[in-house]
């Protein structure tokens, strides 16, 4: 049987503003008790790929705390299991800290594993991806590259700075980024297969072109020279770029259409877990239209909101249209609206805290207010 | 591999009184508290306690406790020199195959484990039983007073006492007699099964009590008569808190209830975060509270969808509670489905029971209900 083993490639240059000053997007607390990439992991255990290294690209103690050798993501722990591929030469060195000279730098993670095949996926674009049908569809295809697309028809909205495929007789053509000025578009992914032997020439490949060249600059140089297939994928996908869309695609799953397709009872998304008890539901509770992580203590008003593990949310307390991570406290009477707190921050004396939908307020972690 | 203490969790009891709920389970299995096994508690008590070593004797429908206990990562005791380690009863070279006769008999028949170790002490505890306690402030006062054995003891009212194995006292706390369940009790220190022995005394009892054909191989009514009449050292060691034995459906439910009490000592929410019960993860996402959800003085889990009316409620993970349905004053076990419009009423529902759109269960009535699909075809 083949063997396939995983990338994720944490290497981009997306921000949420404050809420990745400490930490990646990838670790960025979803739906108040995952983190952005439990979701590429759990495809990947899903998928039956066991060995998964993470191409970490800067803030990396958040992900070595979250990750460690991926017991939670139901790896194998002896055959697999996550491998944290950080990138130390090049850190404080922005055109050289780029996905190819992670990879370089940890060639003998690839290179042992003695894999047929090499899945590269992102974290920021979350999906319910099967890459064992991907490489299925890859093998078939007698592709040496497969890079996968969805077609979308908001493209003016959504993906903005991702790349967009010209795709020609199931292979593409052009690769060009994506400025919003369209509504159709085949939307890379930034997931892709590549057979084993050639990732490696490709790595080589792009050091001698240039040593500030990454994946996706390599790839687009290659399209004359090298067949890339494409695979079409048509489940969920959100581009995760920015912290407007991130309140926005947090908050869209609350509606039960959007929420039935990421959460499948045949593809668990696993976690790591905290122990925390039940949340207690107190006499003056009034929940509504809410995601509710287990910890959390609540007697007042929350609706169209996200609670995180172990928030305190007091008496006569209104939470609307908002995230609050881990650990926060929300004092009695509080009035929060398009707020975003980050973990462990108490909201008690400044307490008429209202952000707008695009442009929600923001608390920082630890902070009182 | 020395260690100075060993924990054994006698975990092989039936728990006849949960009915239906222990058919199939032992009751150290038994779900409580919204995402726990009762056998969290003493787990999690330990593994808070810095005990790194213990046995868990099983005996009725062991496979599931087995299982779940594994080898004790939940709790954080499957290190390089720490386990779980399941002692269930079983075929022995010497003996062929046995039963555990008693709670005694069952450490004894385990004394080549505990001998592997080579403790200075071995607490030996029960799996059924509900509370949070540092069993390393019991083993400091132990040592302090060179006990051969401390019992924990509960102080209970008068009129409890006669339910409970009481310990008579001195003032200093020296045990001079224990007596089962007494009809007029003289003190109201309630044996909680916990013991500390010092293992040495621990050992040569054991095997005296072995040899004895007329024992019960009890901790209560055999080992520590026999210490108390060898003139061995034995204290009380007195716990105030939470602790609960869940005996019966009655005392289960309540139990449940205890928890959304605020005041309620065993408080899960650690105020300071430093006595986690640990459990296992339920892979679920998070709870999903709908638009016409109303929740009021209840305990909600992940993995749960609610529509509907749940107060005063304990409800675990993946539970579905459909639009204009009502639950109240109930406990709600892993993956019940309580359809659209359906009531339930003071009971406990269990394991992926499904409630349908017309019942009302229980409705009006004082006493505990239990619904399981057993008893209902």
């Amino acid at each position: 049987m083949a063997k396939t083993i995983g990338l994720i490639n944490l290497h981009s240059n997306i921000s949420f503003k404050a809420l990745t000053e400490r930490r990646p997007v990838a670790s960025v607390s979803f739906l108040g008790r995952y983190g952005i990439i439990d979701f590429v992991l759990s495809n990947f255990s899903n998928s039956d790929i066991d060995s998964v290294g993470v191409l970490i690209q800067e803030k990396p103690r958040s992900l070595f705390r979250h990750l460690g050798f991926g017991n939670e993501w139901n790896f194998n722990r002896k055959s697999g299991g996550v491998t944290l591929m950080y990138n130390e030469k090049y850190a404080n060195n922005v055109r050289y800290n780029h996905d190819i000279n992670n990879m370089v730098e940890n060639i003998s993670f690839i290179k042992k594993s003695k894999a047929d095949y090499v899945v590269i996926a992102p974290a920021h674009i979350i999906t319910i991806m099967d890459f064992e049908d991907l490489v299925k569809a890859h093998q078939e295809s007698g592709a040496e590259i497969t890079m996968v697309y969805q077609h979308i028809d908001n493209a003016d909205s959504s993906f903005i700075g991702s790349d967009y495929l010209k795709i020609n007789n199931g292979k593409v053509e052009e690769i060009k980024i994506n400025k919003g000025n369209k509504e159709e578009r085949d939307i890379s992914l930034e997931t892709y297969v590549f057979n084993y032997d050639v990732l490696l020439d490709i790595i080589n490949y792009a050091t001698d072109l240039s040593s500030f060249y990454d994946l996706k600059d390599t790839l687009t140089y290659l399209i004359d020279e090298r067949d890339i297939y494409t695979y079409q994928y048509q489940g969920y996908a959100r581009c995760f770029n920015s912290v407007e869309n991130y309140l926005k695609y947090s908050l869209e799953l609350l509606d039960d259409h959007v929420y039935s397709q990421i959460f499948k009872s045949n593809w668990p998304i696993f976690t790591r877990t905290n122990d925390t008890p039940p949340t207690k539901y107190k006499e003056h509770a009034v929940v509504n239209q809410s995601f509710v992580a287990n910890g959390a203590v609540i007697d007042g008003k929350v609706e169209h909101s996200i609670i995180g593990r172990e928030v305190e949310i007091g008496e006569g307390a209104t939470v609307i249209n908002s995230i609050i991570f881990t650990g926060s406290k929300i004092a009695n009477g509080a009035y929060l609206e398009n707020v975003i707190v980050d973990k462990d921050a108490i909201i008690k004396n400044i307490t008429n805290l209202i952000g707008t939908k695009s442009n929600p307020l923001y608390v920082r972690e630890g902070d009182v207010v | 591999m020395k260690k100075e203490i060993v924990a054994m969790i006698l975990a092989g009891g039936r728990g006849t009184r949960l009915e239906a709920l222990t058919a199939k389970v032992a009751k150290p299995a038994v779900y409580f508290g919204g995402r726990y096994r009762i056998i969290d508690f003493p787990l999690s008590n330990c593994s808070n306690s810095g005990i790194d070593i213990v046995g868990v004797l099983t005996q009725y429908e062991s496979v599931l406790l087995g299982t779940y206990v594994g080898s004790g990562g939940k709790w954080g005791l499957d290190g390089v020199s720490s386990t779980a380690a399941i002692l269930p009863a079983r075929e022995r070279g010497e003996v062929g195959a046995t039963w555990y006769e008693g709670t005694a008999d069952a450490i004894y028949q385990n004394i080549s484990f505990l001998d592997s170790y080579s403790p200075e002490y071995v607490l030996i505890l029960s799996g059924d039983h509900i509370y949070k306690m540092d069993y390393d402030n019991m083993l400091a006062a132990h040592k302090k007073r060179n006990a051969d054995l401390t019992v924990a003891v509960l102080n209970v009212s008068l009129e409890e006492a006669s339910r409970f194995g009481i310990m008579n006292t001195y003032e200093d706390g020296t045990i001079y007699e224990f007596e089962e369940k007494p009809a007029e009790p003289k003190s109201t220190l309630a044996s909680m099964g916990v013991y500390i022995f010092s293992y040495q005394a621990l050992r040569d009892h054991l095997i005296e009590d072995a040899n004895d054909q007329t024992s019960k191989h009890d901790f209560g009514m055999n080992i520590i008569p026999s210490m108390l009449a060898a003139g061995k050292r034995l204290f009380a060691y007195e716990f105030s808190g939470y602790w609960k034995d869940v005996g019966t459906l009655e005392s289960l439910w309540q139990a449940n209830m205890d928890l959304l009490d605020d005041s309620n000592s065993l408080d899960l929410y650690n105020i300071k975060r430093d006595w986690k019960i640990y459990s296992a993860d339920t892979l679920a996402h998070p709870q999903v509270i709908g638009n016409d959800a109303i929740i009021k003085n209840s305990l909600i889990t992940q993995g749960c969808v609610i529509n509907g009316e749940v107060t005063g409620s304990v409800i675990f993970s993946n539970v579905f509670v459909g639009k204009g349905a009502k639950v109240v004053d109930s406990v709600l076990m892993p993956g019940v489905l309580i359809e659209e419009g359906a009531e339930v009423y003071r009971a406990i529902v269990d394991e992926d029971c499904v409630v349908h759109s017309k019942e009302k269960i229980n409705k009006g009535q004082k006493e505990v209900a239990l619904v399981c699909d057993n008893d209902r075809g």
